[in-house]
């Protein structure tokens, strides 16, 4: 469900809950004020009845026959008075209780009635006058103490149940936003985790979110564009690996050059001097002739390696010669530059898994920029040793070059980010990065302006059970 | 009178060896060099009348070989051989009096040729 729409329906939920307690408070009151119509009328009908037995004790007390007239007038006059607002009675406090009202006060009209007519005086009809007084405004009495009781009752129920509600509804809101934002936090959370990944050159997918929301929208869309970036970086390594070609292929067929020379000279001598030369010199010839042959092999199968399509094939190897390899294919480069070239590896290494031809194109890259940087004459400086955790191999290429402005370190191995001006695609790094990150490796920087450059790779060594488990992915298939 | 002397230097082994062969053959002297430094030192005790260097080598390389010679050396001829066929390095060398410009692979009779002719000169 999108997140618009939860809001949405915990608002109505919420907002019903309000207009329900609303409408109960307003039928409370409604109550409450007919309760309070109805004590005010019963104050009348009390204050009748008293009247009615003052009336009472004065006849008792003077024999005046008026008074029972005057009693008489007052009871119809009450009678009177609740027929006209018996509505409002029954709705207080019910028709049972209302009829037993009326018969008392019939009971006593009837008692009054009788002493007028009779004319008679007697201690028995003065108690029975006097009883059925007494009862009727004691039971007016109760019904008013028990209305005003109801009220208050009501009253103090409906403040209970508005406090309630009001903490109710609190809650309520409180739980359901929380429960929102946490569930916006988390994707969010995943989505940050996945951009940061994404940067770093590991193009995962976001697995375990399975939101209709609009989070759930965005992860699908990340999800596809790592997928693309996956591809493109593909095409990338591709790109950057037939431009290095490029520049290796003027190098090596250059390389090829001093070798054939050897071969055409040799061939040269060997038909000029044939007489003069003996059966041991002419094995020797032949021999060296071979032999710069299969110089010329070396030479270009390193290169038809490094050509092969990227699909990557991580397999055991030792790094020392695989920078050894790597040197044959740059060598001329460094040569022309008049560069000299320091290599010390470190014998005995721990055996790495790694695409070897990926980092050939990593060493590549390496030693290419450090050329680069170095004006003729330079010293290129190239070392393998045990990492300094435990379980790795360090690889570090070194110039003594022009060196890279602080301002520039961070973004170095930002795809496109070049400081070569034209000359440079700013992929050659990116892709190298790229390329560790899946060994699992790490690639930093050192520089100083106007000092050189070293970069270190730093890769895990060879474990056994790796092999099974695969531990890079081309992830791209 | 004396032979004519030849230094052939080289980083590859047997351009010295098949240069020195056939060099030899036509009754010159020969000594080979692996790189410059030892060959600018003999150059110190010994006069040669052709100096046939390779271009691009570690350390001293050909253009310096060439300037040394030419400055303190100045009647002995140096022809250049190089791997690197490219025209910048070409003027460069002309420009330095070099008296050939030999792009591998060497055509021996060719580089034979281009002596003989720098030996009649003198």
């Amino acid at each position: 469900m999108k997140i618009e729409k939860k809001l949405i329906i915990s608002n109505i939920i919420n907002g019903a809950f309000i207009i329900l307690i609303g409408f109960f408070a307003f039928e409370n009151m409604n109550l409450v004020l007919t309760k309070l119509r109805f004590v005010e009328i019963a104050d009348d009908l009390n204050a009748s009845f008293l009247t009615m037995r003052l009336a009472e004790k004065n006849y008792f007390l003077y024999h005046d026959r008026k008074a029972l007239a005057e009693i008489h007038a007052m009871i119809s006059s009450t009678v009177e008075t609740i027929s006209g607002v018996r509505e409002d009675i029954i709705r207080a406090i019910g028709e049972t209780d209302l009829n037993k009202l009326e018969t008392r006060l019939k009971v006593y009209s009837t008692v009054v009635e009788e002493t007028r007519t009779e004319n008679t005086w007697d201690a028995q009809t003065e108690s029975r006058l006097r009883e059925e007084g007494r009862r009727l405004k004691e039971f007016s009495d109760s019904i008013t103490h028990l209305e005003r009781r109801r009220v208050n009752d009501i009253i103090l129920s409906s403040k209970r149940i508005l406090i309630f509600s009001f903490w109710a509804i609190l809650a309520s809101a409180l739980l359901i936003s929380h429960y929102i934002s946490q569930k916006i936090v988390r994707s969010l959370r995943a989505i940050e985790k996945m951009t940061k990944s994404i940067s770093e050159g590991n193009f995962h997918r976001i697995e375990g979110f399975r939101t209709r929301d609009e989070l759930g929208v965005v992860i699908t869309a990340i999800n596809s564009m790592s997928e693309e970036l996956a591809h493109r970086e593909e095409q990338i390594i591709q790109s950057k690996k037939l431009a290095s070609l490029g520049i290796l292929t003027a190098g090596v067929a250059h390389e090829i050059t001093n070798p054939l020379n050897n071969i055409s000279m040799i061939a040269q001598t060997y038909e000029e001097m044939y007489a003069h030369l003996g059966e041991k010199d002419r094995r020797e010839f032949m021999s060296k002739v071979d032999a710069e042959t299969e110089r010329i092999r070396k030479i270009v199968k390193n290169l038809l390696d490094f050509s092969k399509p990227k699909d990557a094939n991580p397999s055991e190897a030792d790094i020392n010669v695989v920078i050894q390899k790597t040197l044959t294919l740059v060598q001329n480069m460094i040569d022309v530059q008049n560069i000299e070239t320091m290599v010390r590896l470190e014998e005995g290494l721990p055996h790495l898994y790694i695409d070897e031809y990926q980092i050939q194109q990593v060493l590549v890259n390496l030693v290419t920029n450090a050329v680069q940087a170095m004006s003729p004459g330079g010293r290129l400086f190239i070392a393998s040793r045990p990492g300094k955790e435990r379980d790795s191999v360090e690889i570090s290429v070194m110039d003594t070059g022009k060196g890279i402005p602080p301002e520039f370190l961070p973004h170095i191995f930002d795809p496109f980010f070049s400081t070569k001006g034209e000359g440079g695609t700013g992929l050659g790094l990116s892709v190298s990065y790229g390329i560790i990150k899946q060994h699992n490796g790490e690639i930093r920087v050192e520089s100083k302006v106007g000092v050189g450059t070293t970069f270190t790779v730093e890769l895990p060594r060879y474990h056994h059970e790796e092999k099974n488990d695969g531990q890079i992915q081309n992830h791209g298939h | 009178m004396d032979k004519f002397r030849i230094m052939v230097i080289d980083d590859e082994k047997i351009v010295g060896d098949m240069a020195k062969m056939s060099l030899e053959q036509e009754g010159y002297e020969v000594e080979t060099f692996l790189n410059a430094e030892p060959a600018l030192a003999r150059l110190k005790e010994q006069k040669f009348h052709v100096v046939v260097t390779d271009y691009k080598m570690k350390g001293i390389d050909g253009m310096e070989v060439l300037r040394t010679v030419k400055k303190e050396y100045p009647g002995t001829t140096v022809i250049m051989i190089t791997a690197f066929a490219n025209l910048d390095a070409a003027i460069e060398a002309l420009r330095g009096d070099v008296h050939d410009f030999f792009p591998k692979p060497v055509k021996i009779k060719e580089l034979k040729e281009s002596i003989r002719r720098a030996l009649n000169k003198t």
